[in-house]
């Protein structure tokens, strides 16, 4: 590792984040074509390149020894690089600073989780980027396309002005798992019916449907996965909590961290260094001169969507045409039309296959307008009785425990409330996460060796400050604990999990 | 039934039988043209049709039959004959022979006596023989109307009370027990009296209303322009109104007459029949009759007015057809002619040609008249004649409407109304039974006649938290039904037809049902059970006080009993025939039925769309759920299989997990079997067996599974001991661990007293030893 990064890095946010391919850029001299996206945009391309070449070295040398699962992280004395295999040749790397000070301890597999999600966010809204490369080989659209997504997906991690990516007192959350509400069966009915007479007001079969409310999820007609997907860009983007936040943060963003004006600087920067540099034919179509001849979306752009008179969000306004955004299932490999109602609390999300739709926007108009007809007291009933029986922010909450439960099967996770994480002391945490990365060690192992095997196991430690730490995975289930008011004996740590697994999980962590 | 077989049918069933008419009269005529007879008398009170010949009268009873049994007679002697009616327990003939004379007939001694009236002073209208309580007969006459109660010693009557009024002329309809009494220069003013077993109710005098032609001609009101009708277990009276062409409807409450509005009518001449609850008007000059439901009282048309027609008996259609047209060109004059004579409820009678035709209901033209497919069930759904068809109709459009890929929100109302329905039966069928039990233990202690009679309507909703109010209570069933135990000589049988074939409940149960009414509505309790009858005319004051006029208390009685009195005479016979049907079979139709006939069904030729079918489904379980209805897990099971064909796992997953689905070993199994193609879905069962606590099932499936450690564990901690050893041991064999098989063989040995003795133990220890 030349030391040269590191020192210019620390100028940085602390972060670097970069995409490669690394079927790119073969011949010498063009190494910087494999480079897709680089964070921070305005790295000198050296910088960029030591980077793009250790890891590729890495990977190459990694996969002799593990043709299927190369290198997955690097540790550092002062950095960590987590490697994540996006696509078959598409790797996404993050680098993070470690910093002096105690704060930055983190989890290798919650840092990938975050380029996993940026990937399958991506991948949602603009397909896979081997098929925008296959489309555009000189890799323009793919660039741009990456470009502004990546960076409006950052300006989520902003912390003043820098950007501070999960640390170790985020080991109580699961990234990439879906929130669910929990309903009486009555209610589990209405909604579902409620769904039906939306999908039947589409007058398409093959429509979806996504119920939110506020932000948990109360049904889906998407596989897990996609579900996974159109619920994280739901709660950072379309819920009521998503839309009010976006417009507090609005003056803040305006006055600088380029969240509003990516692009503008996307095409400075892009356009200015590149052509200098590395004057190519191919390089005439930079990101930017792209961007004003084709239109690139921005679905994660802050204070993109605002809820219309009629109920419905609405995001793009060109030539005062709406343009519905499109959104790509991994499921289908369909594209649809994405249509989000939202009545108070509870927000619809209406996905229309494009291919049904040939009059496309006025269809989506005469579905939009038969969906109000049919659904809106439906609608508005729903979200009543919803409300009535919503126990609030801390429903979820047991007291005594601070918990994560995750179900990877279906990519569903439940946790205390973060109101009431945020009083575990801090040695706990650290312990946790301790005890976290070791689970997801041992899991990794254990797929290794029987891929096809449920593997239950339970790992339980003292923390410094006599907490009880526990993870226990059964069938495909995951449940983190900290007991920090909890008595002296590993029986008493037992007979909780035992007693809080009968409770609330349904004897899910009770086998034996 | 079959899917198929039934859906060949619906195609007949809904096109209806080729003709446009609602209504027909089926071919043959139930015939009575005897020679010699003079005239024909209709007795509604014992279903007979009466023929006075020169010194004899020929009665035939009116069954539900399509054929006439040949007719008794009776030795009446001579002289005219201006009306004949028999005694309800059909001991005595009455014949009115003149203005001034009624003769009475013995026909067991054939002894005879005369009650005759003051002849200057006023003049016989009619009588009528009543079941009340005090009283055997009631003589109307112009000067009021005398009670009279017979003496079976003396072979004479005993003037029991007298009402003084003044009175024009009369109608009466023993479905109803109501005499109407008109009075007044244009008739108009009425008095009413129920005489009914529960006792005698007068109702307040009232004025009906009638438009004037001109203002110094002032039409009077005639006996034929007054029609009393029972429908859904209310009276009702149609006045037709001939200057305003137009019927005035009133309902009759216990305290009051209220106008419920008018229905228009098209032809100066107009009758009024009652099928099945519907109510049928005949615009008699116009040939053509128009049909009302007036069960929410509503006086709108359901139909359009169509010619009321004749038809063949034969079951091929076409021949049918042929038949038709041949009658009808023969019977064509006929329809609506001038001899017809309307009988209440559902008869006509030719008297010059001696036929009487029964009127029917076409419920599939009526059905298929309409696209209001809710309206129609709902309609159906009031339907008490053929419960098998209509059921059967039901289940058909349901089934049609599906196919046709109605939208969902037509399909929610009509499941709706399918599941209220049986709902509200279940709910009765509770009450029945209580009932049912109450009135057994009456019977055993022989209090039959100390019971004063409510009568159930059991069948309507709205109406029954107010049956113990009821006052109508026609008829004392319980005395009815050991006279006819004492005739079938059969008492388990009439026990049974009179609990199931008539709703009626008499006893305990109504009478603490009316505390709790009354505790509720006027906030006291008042009287106390054995008096029923008196605690609810109490109650009735108090509540109408507070509420005035609301259906609380209205007069009524039960639907289906109405059935029974019509033709109580020949009641025994009609129970036979009916006893099967509405002891199996009830127009409302069950969630297994729904799932058998429907879902189960229509599966297959909806093949396309199983997100239809899946939605149609939810709607069903959100209505049977808010109606507290179980379902049976094949449902469950149909959307698993939907789910797990068209890879809607996510879906189903929320189901599962929502308890959409409810859990159940079934439901748990099928998850299981499913699962082979996504183990999220086999885990979602086994999650359910282990919720379920089948502990059992879910060890195997662990061992299933390969994982015997799992399952040991688990037996273990539930103490499981049921399922063999050799299923643990056979498992980690094949794993081919030998420390496992060897940690669960020591299990064994350790836990399961003699387990080393057995043969199992040796087996794998041997095996355990080659491993090693």
């Amino acid at each position: 590792m030349p030391m040269g990064l590191a020192s210019r890095m620390a100028a940085n946010d602390g972060i670097q984040f970069c995409v490669f391919d690394s079927r790119r850029g073969q011949q010498e001299g063009q190494e910087i074509d494999k480079i897709l996206f680089f964070f921070p945009p305005d790295s000198p391309f050296s910088a960029q390149l030591s980077v793009v070449g250790l890891s590729g070295g890495i990977i190459t040398f990694t996969r002799l020894f593990s043709p299927d699962a190369a290198c997955e992280v690097i540790e550092e004395e002062r950095h960590s690089h987590v490697f994540y295999q996006a696509e078959p040749d598409i790797w996404m790397i993050l680098i993070v600073e470690k910093n002096r000070d105690t704060e930055s301890v983190w989890r290798c597999d919650a840092l990938r989780d975050i380029l996993k999600e940026v990937h399958s966010l991506f991948t949602m809204f603009n397909g896979p980027l081997q098929t925008l490369l296959d489309k555009q080989p000189s890799g323009e659209l793919a660039r741009s396309c990456l470009y502004t997504f990546i960076t409006d997906y950052l300006t989520d991690f902003h912390v003043g002005k820098k950007i501070q990516m999960p640390s170790f007192r985020d080991c109580l959350k699961e990234r990439r798992t879906v929130q669910m509400l929990t309903v009486s069966r009555e209610m589990a009915i209405e909604v579902q019916s409620l769904a039906n007479v939306i999908r039947s007001s589409s007058g398409s079969i093959a429509c979806k449907s996504l119920i939110l409310f506020q932000d948990l999820l109360v049904a889906t007609m998407l596989s897990p996965g996609d579900t996974a997907n159109m619920f994280a860009y739901a709660v950072l983007r379309l819920t009521p909590h998503a839309l009010s936040s976006n417009t507090r943060s609005w003056s803040y963003l305006r006055r600088g961290v380029s969240a509003s004006n990516v692009t503008e600087s996307a095409t400075l920067l892009n356009a200015g260094s590149r052509t200098e540099e590395y004057p190519h034919g191919s390089r005439d179509t930079s990101p930017g001169r792209h961007s004003q001849r084709n239109y690139i979306p921005r679905p994660l752009q802050r204070d993109k969507w605002s809820k219309g008179k009629d109920g419905f969000l609405v995001s793009d306004v060109r030539d005062e045409v709406h343009i519905t955004p499109i959104v790509w299932l991994q499921e289908t490999e369909e594209h649809m039309y994405l249509c989000v109602y939202q009545h108070r609390n509870l927000t619809i999300i209406l996905l229309i296959p494009v291919s049904s739709l040939i009059d496309g926007e006025q269809g989506i108009a005469l579905v939009k307008k038969q969906l109000l007809e049919n659904a809106s007291e439906k609608i508005a009933y729903v979200e009543e009785k919803i409300s009535k029986g919503w126990g609030g922010e801390n429903a979820y909450h047991v007291s005594g425990y601070r918990y994560l439960l995750v179900d990877s099967d279906r990519s569903i996770s439940r946790a205390s409330p973060p109101g009431k994480v945020t009083t575990l002391a801090k040695d706990s945490f650290l312990a946790l996460n301790k005890l976290r990365e070791e689970v997801d060690l041992e899991k990794a192992r254990a797929s290794r060796e029987k891929p096809d095997h449920e593997h239950n196991f339970e790992m339980c430690i003292r923390a410094k400050n006599n907490a009880w730490i526990i993870a226990k995975i059964a069938q495909g289930r995951e449940l983190y604990m900290v007991l920090e008011k909890a008595n002296e004996t590993l029986l008493y740590a037992s007979e909780a999990v035992e007693k809080f697994s009968n409770r609330y999980c349904d004897g899910a962590f009770s086998l034996d | 039934m079959s899917g198929k077989a039934s859906s060949d049918q619906s195609q007949v069933a809904l096109n209806g039988s080729g003709a446009l008419s609602h209504v027909y009269i089926q071919h043959p005529p139930l015939r009575c043209n005897v020679p010699g007879i003079q005239g024909l008398y209709y007795d509604d009170g014992n279903k007979l049709l009466l023929a006075p010949s020169s010194d004899q009268v020929l009665s035939w009873k009116v069954g539900t039959s399509t054929q006439l049994d040949p007719p008794s007679s009776d030795f009446v002697g001579e002289g005219p004959v201006l009306s004949i009616r028999y005694s309800l327990d059909g001991k005595l003939i009455g014949i009115q022979r003149s203005n001034h004379e009624i003769q009475f007939k013995n026909r067991e001694t054939g002894g005879t006596f005369s009650q005759r009236c003051k002849p200057d002073s006023e003049s016989i209208l009619g009588f009528i023989w009543t079941d009340c309580p005090s009283c055997d007969v009631i003589l109307i006459k112009t000067s009021g109307i005398d009670l009279l109660s017979y003496e079976p010693d003396l072979n004479t009557f005993r003037l029991a009370e007298t009402k003084r009024l003044s009175v024009s002329w009369y109608v009466y309809t023993h479905e109803s027990r109501m005499v109407l009494l008109a009075s007044g220069m244009q008739c108009t003013i009425f008095s009413g009296f129920q005489f009914s077993s529960a006792g005698i109710v007068r109702l307040p005098k009232f004025e009906m209303a009638m438009v004037k032609a001109e203002a110094n001609h002032k039409p009077v009101l005639t006996a034929e322009d007054i029609h009393i009708v029972t429908i859904y277990g209310r009276i009702y009276c149609l006045q037709c109104d001939r200057v305003g062409m137009r019927l005035n409807v009133y309902r009759f409450y216990r305290d009051a007459v209220v106008q419920q509005g008018t229905i228009p009518i098209y032809s100066t001449r107009v009758a009024v029949s009652v099928i099945d609850n519907v109510l049928l008007v005949h615009q008699v000059d116009a040939k053509v009759v128009i049909l009302y439901d007036i069960f929410l009282d509503c006086l709108s048309p359901i139909s359009a007015p169509l010619p009321l027609l004749l038809r063949g008996t034969s079951v091929n259609n076409r021949q049918a057809l042929q038949v038709e047209d041949n009658l009808t060109s023969a019977y064509n004059a006929m329809i609506y002619g001038d001899n017809w004579i309307f009988l209440v409820p559902d008869l006509i009678c030719d008297s010059d040609n001696g036929l009487l035709w029964r009127i029917f209901l076409d419920l599939e033209a009526i059905a298929a008249s309409s696209s209001d497919v809710p309206s129609v069930l709902e309609f159906l759904q009031r339907r008490r004649s053929d419960p098998s068809k209509i059921k059967m109709l039901c289940l058909t459009i349901i089934r049609a409407i599906m196919l046709e890929r109605r939208p969902i929100s037509i399909i929610t109302k009509a499941i709706d109304v399918l599941v209220i329905s049986y709902a509200h039966l279940v709910k009765m069928d509770n009450v029945i039974h209580g009932a049912d039990r109450n009135s057994k233990r009456n019977q055993n202690s022989g209090s039959q006649s100390t019971t004063t009679s409510i009568v159930a309507s059991a069948e309507f909703s709205g109406e029954t938290m107010n049956r113990g109010k009821s006052i109508t209570g026609v008829e004392n069933e319980s005395q009815r039904s050991t006279i006819r135990n004492l005739e079938d000589a059969n008492v388990n049988y009439a026990e049974k037809s009179n609990s199931k074939a008539s709703f009626n409940s008499l006893s305990d149960l109504d009478g603490d049902r009316n505390h709790d009414v009354m505790r509720s509505n006027s906030g006291e309790l008042v009287g106390n059970s054995s008096s029923t009858d008196l605690l609810s005319s109490d109650a009735m004051k108090d509540i109408n006080r507070s509420t005035s006029l609301q259906d609380s208390s209205y007069l009524k009685q039960p639907s289906v009993q109405s059935e029974g009195l019509a033709c109580s005479s020949s009641r025994s016979d009609a129970c036979v025939s009916n006893q099967q049907e509405t002891q199996f079979t009830n127009v409302a139709i069950s969630p297994d039925e729904m799932y058998d006939s429907i879902f189960a069904s229509v599966e297959e030729e909806l093949g396309g769309d199983p997100a239809y079918l899946i939605a149609v489904i939810i709607e069903f379980l959100r209505c049977s759920t808010k109606e507290k209805l179980r379902v049976h897990p094949n449902i469950y099971k149909l959307i698993i299989q939907i789910l797990v064909r068209t890879s809607s796992y996510s879906e189903l997953a929320l189901f599962v997990t929502n308890k959409i689905l409810e859990p159940s070993k079934e439901v748990a199994l099928q998850l299981l079997e499913q699962g082979h193609q996504n183990s999220q879905i086999r885990k979602l069962g086994m999650d359910m067996l282990r919720h379920l606590s089948l502990h059992h099932d879910f060890v195997t499936v662990l061992l299933q599974d390969g994982y015997y450690l799992e399952a040991l564990r688990y037996a273990r901690k539930q103490k499981v001991i049921t399922v063999h050893p050799s299923l643990f041991l056979e498992a980690a064999v094949a794993a081919n661990n030998s420390q496992h098989l060897a940690a669960v063989l020591r299990f064994f040995s350790d836990f399961t007293p003699s387990f080393k003795i057995t043969s199992d133990y040796n087996r794998y220890h041997m095996i355990l030893s080659e491993m090693s």
